[in-house]
């Protein structure tokens, strides 16, 4: 038995009543570089031991990284206090606790050597990457990281769950003395994702060579590499696909589920199995992850829940609660698969454009106006003019307020390949994530200076 | 708590490196929340762990553990010093002086702890305003939430600093979403994302009045599913306070932090277009445009005894009469621009992550332009905002895009109709320029942030705006 199983379970002993103990234990290494030199190195080994407990349909929750039997006596008790005084507000939603599952999907998603955490090999990646970016006159900045994290749930219903994933990702961008830059990444479960060389040499690459051109506001066909992609895709989970926040009629696909909200060569789902994603092999409340189809040739097919989002809809969970308990902020897909079309790449997606943009990806993307899933940025690190078919000049990084159903409405073609992109920033508990999407062209991106 | 531990592990560091230090931290935050009748979450959540940095030549390594034994500080000493020695050979820089050894106990002010507020006091305060919000249909989401933290720090280094620190924060807020024909409109108040936290007890969230705001919060958020929509037009603007806080996070604060000028954080948050050599010569903004960092202000969430370098907190002017004087430095980024002393901005979140160029609580002087009612009734036309609904800026904090949760016409000093979906953008130099008016003290408070995101892996950090109500000329509008 591991230790995090041995304290999932110790814990669970030292509770009453209706409770699930989830024990998440991260070893991470992280190691950042700016300017062809490193600047800072982080190693992170901690755990969580989440308390939840439930009385008459409130929940209430408490989380520690003190391991010692009083600490986790302490922990239930405030969790304890916590559903008490919830409960003398009035009874809650909660449906209760699930009972185990018949069985846990298998995965692929942990590789023995990327769980080494060998800051070694954080070493010769940096220096791959320096070496690389001198030889193209530029320098480089970004990240390279590994971690492994378990996780275990034990609750008062048998519920028992064991997860051991990996994963190791790297960013590269390359600047050049005028500031100009371009982007490269890849990541996946295993280190064997990461190739330094290759997405050095990809970023460079990507540093325009001449002064940037300026393009004015207005609406203009575009066309979007994976990166750019997945980050839009990731705020339509949160904005069409959160169930909570659908049964409350504040999500995005309030009532337009079975009809078409996107053109035909959309197809969007959860697929926590997809070889190139980060598997999982169960939710924050010890459901099995399940494929779950979002969009189907356009037409809106689903929304995801949690136990409680479900119950408030009349219907079940499908594997989505991201918090021990469920989340306030409601269920969200964590493995967004967009499948590809026929394009060979991006190229031949420019090819008819006569006159547009070409994106590598966004930054700092924020909601406008939830419902309409219209969102603001601006793009970086690698924005081109497609003229006449041909990805051409440089331009001067723009900001765009959009709404992704548009631009999903909107969508021509896509790629055949799709790649592996996330955004890695790793607040509070490791928990990686990403999106697998090809590369599309759409028409009308809306640039707003 | 104390620092003993991390005096003795910073005995067994001496040789082994040029620089180290240790911070043992412990948090403790709970946070409680109410929902159309109900109660939404009550959670706590308690850390403790110790985080060890070491500098090699000019390699840094940090290692983050919750063994808290001598052995297990040992083991994260020297995970540290393995990873540094791991990195690519860099030149060896100095870092600029941490001034007088941090040495004694600092704690923020607290009158009424928070954390022997009874869960069921908590809640019914927040019921008592969260119901005052409901009644009409097309409410639809009632919220009324508020968070209690507690941090307690012990650092040590090999340059003889050894103390300890108390800080205490305590906020809250209340929301009303309203859904009608297709739109969905959201109030809050005293702000949106989650109210307004100060470093202070429960006396700070009972000063906020809940109860008493939540029905015009839930009027208006009604009156905002049929009002006109904000139209596209260069105009007069006047940014309620709370906003202006952002404004100045955004575009100031940030664009204001020496690593990120030093190219340190373009992995991520980004850089910025102000030059090192921009200090001392820059025009930032128009006269009216004085900035401080001051993290001796009381309440601050950017305040503190000594950063989590160990170097003395302190009020510093960043700008004076729209004049750039400053940046926002730790040791390594002020050594390199040549300063013998840091600027005492090094923050960490939590024992798992080490210390970066961070904001203390970057304000907005107060002008002397009254009232915000005087304000408006000095504007012959314009848009009045209030509350940040959504922002965005670039990474190099020059072109930002903000919504506002509601906007109000200006008309001949007065205020007009309400509008829905109110935006601006702008240049950060320009945007700053056109400021001609700030509201004077009596407006002036300070509005705390809590989700301040920088850093890989990634740090929220906590961090406090004085404002006041101030206006903006020649202004685009309506933009999203």
């Amino acid at each position: 038995m591991s230790e995090v199983v041995e304290l999932a379970e110790r814990a669970l002993a030292l509770c009453s009543g209706e409770a699930q103990v989830t024990v998440t234990r991260e070893r991470s290494l992280l190691s950042r570089f700016a300017r062809s030199r490193p600047t800072q190195a982080t190693a992170v080994d901690d755990l969580t031991v989440a308390v939840v407990v439930l009385r008459d349909g409130q929940t209430g929750s408490a989380e520690t990284n003190l391991t010692d039997d009083d600490a986790l006596r302490d922990t239930f008790a405030r969790a304890d206090a916590a559903a008490r005084a919830a409960a003398a507000a009035g009874p809650g939603d909660h449906p209760g606790l699930p009972d185990a599952p018949a069985t846990y999907p298998s995965h692929q998603g942990w590789d023995a050597a990327t769980a080494e955490l060998d800051p070694a090999l954080a070493g010769a990646a940096l220096a791959r990457a320096f070496a690389i970016a001198e030889q193209h006159g530029v320098e480089a900045f970004g990240i390279w990281t590994a971690g492994e994290v378990e996780e275990a749930i034990a609750s008062s219903t048998g519920l028992r769950a064991r997860d051991l994933v990996t994963d190791a990702y790297m960013k590269i961008i390359c600047r050049d003395g005028n500031g100009r830059s371009g982007w490269g990444a890849a990541g996946g479960s295993a280190m064997a994702a990461i190739d330094a060389d290759a997405i050095a040499k990809r970023a460079a690459a990507k540093v325009p060579r001449s002064e940037p051109a300026e393009l004015g506001p207005g609406e203009y066909p575009v066309v979007l590499e994976p990166e750019a992609v997945g980050e839009l895709l990731q705020f339509l989970g949160n904005l069409a696909f959160n169930g909570l926040a659908h049964v409350e009629g504040r999500g995005a696909l309030e009532g337009k589920l079975g009809t078409r909200v996107a053109a035909p060569a959309i197809n969007l789902a959860d697929s926590p199995r997809v070889p190139a994603t980060l598997p999982r092999a169960f939710d924050q409340e010890g459901t099995p992850k399940a494929p779950l189809p979002l969009i189907q040739d356009g037409v809106a097919n689903a929304v995801c829940h949690d136990l409680r989002s479900g119950k408030l809809a009349g219907a079940q969970t499908t594997g989505h609660a991201i918090e021990p308990g469920g989340s306030a902020f409601g269920a969200i897909p964590t493995n967004l698969v967009l499948a590809g079309g026929g394009a060979t790449d991006s190229a031949e997606l420019a090819a008819p454009i006569e006159r547009g943009l070409y994106v590598t990806r966004t930054w700092y993307v924020n909601p406008v106006h939830a419902k309409q899933t219209l969102l603001t940025g601006t793009t970086r690190d690698g924005t081109y003019l497609i003229e006449d078919g041909q990805i051409t000049r440089p331009i001067r990084d723009v900001r765009f307020t959009d709404s992704v159903l548009r631009i999903l409405e909107a969508s021509e073609a896509l790629t055949s390949a799709q790649r592996f992109v996330s955004a890695a920033d790793f607040y509070g508990r490791r928990a990686a994530s990403g999106v697998v999407c090809p590369a599309l062209r759409a028409q009308g991106f809306r640039i707003t200076g | 708590m104390n620092t003993d531990l991390l005096e003795d592990l910073m005995g067994k560091a001496q040789g082994r490196c040029a620089y180290a230090e240790a911070r043992h931290v412990h948090t403790r935050a709970e946070h409680s929340s109410v929902l159309n009748g109900h109660v939404e979450e009550v959670s706590a959540a308690e850390s403790e762990g110790l985080g060890v940095r070491v500098r090699i030549g000019g390699a840094w390594g940090f290692a983050a553990t919750r063994e808290l034994s001598t052995a297990g500080a040992e083991e994260a000493l020297a995970r540290a010093l393995a990873i540094a020695e791991a990195q690519p050979s860099a030149p060896a820089t100095e870092l600029a002086s941490a001034g007088e050894p941090a040495r004694g106990h600092w704690e923020s002010p607290c009158e009424q702890d928070p954390f022997a507020v009874s869960l069921d006091d908590r809640l019914a305060h927040l019921f008592a305003a969260e119901e005052r919000m409901r009644g009409d249909e097309r409410i639809v989401r009632t919220w009324a939430g508020c968070m209690l933290v507690r941090t307690t720090k012990a650092f040590a280094s090999t340059e003889g600093a050894a103390c300890t620190q108390v800080l205490t924060e305590c906020g809250g807020g209340i929301q009303a979403y309203a859904v009608g024909d297709g739109e969905l409109q959201v109030r809050s108040y005293p702000n949106s994302h989650g109210g307004n936290v100060a470093a202070a007890g429960w006396e700070h969230l009972l000063g906020l009045d809940l109860a008493v705001h939540a029905p015009r919060i839930a009027e208006e958020a009604v009156a905002l599913l049929t009002a006109p929509e904000c139209p596209e037009q260069v105009t007069t603007l006047v940014i309620d306070g709370e906003q202006v806080a952002l404004q100045v996070h955004e575009s100031i604060g940030h664009a204001l932090e020496l690593d990120r000028i030093l190219l340190g954080e373009a992995s991520y948050a980004g850089t910025s277009f102000v030059q090192a050599a921009d200090l001392g010569s820059l025009q930032y903004g128009s006269e009216r445009l004085n900035i401080t960092a001051d993290a001796t202000v009381a309440g601050g969430l950017g305040s503190f005894g000594w950063d989590d370098e160990g170097v003395a907190g302190r009020r510093t002017p960043l700008i004076e009469g729209g004049v750039l004087r400053a940046a926002l430095s730790n040791r390594e980024s002020a050594a390199a621009v040549g300063l013998a002393e840091s600027g005492g901005a090094a923050r960490a979140d939590g024992f798992a992550r080490q210390p970066i160029v961070r904001m203390t609580n970057v304000s907005l002087e107060p002008g002397d332009a009254g009232s915000v009612a005087d304000l408006i009734a000095d504007t012959d036309n314009g848009l009045y905002v209030e509350s940040n609904r959504s922002w965005s800026i670039d990474d190099r904090r020059w072109q930002f895009q903000f919504a506002c949760e509601v906007g109000r016409e200006i008309r001949n000093g007065e205020l007009g109709r309400l509008l829905r979906n109110p935006s601006y953008a702008g240049i950060t130099p320009r945007f700053w320029g056109s400021l001609d008016a700030v509201c004077s003290p009596a407006e002036w408070r300070l509005w705390g942030l809590t989700n301040c995101g920088k850093g890989e892996p990634g740090q929220a950090m906590h961090v406090s705006h004085g404002a006041a109500p101030a206006r903006f000329r020649n202004v685009q509008v309506g933009v999203a």
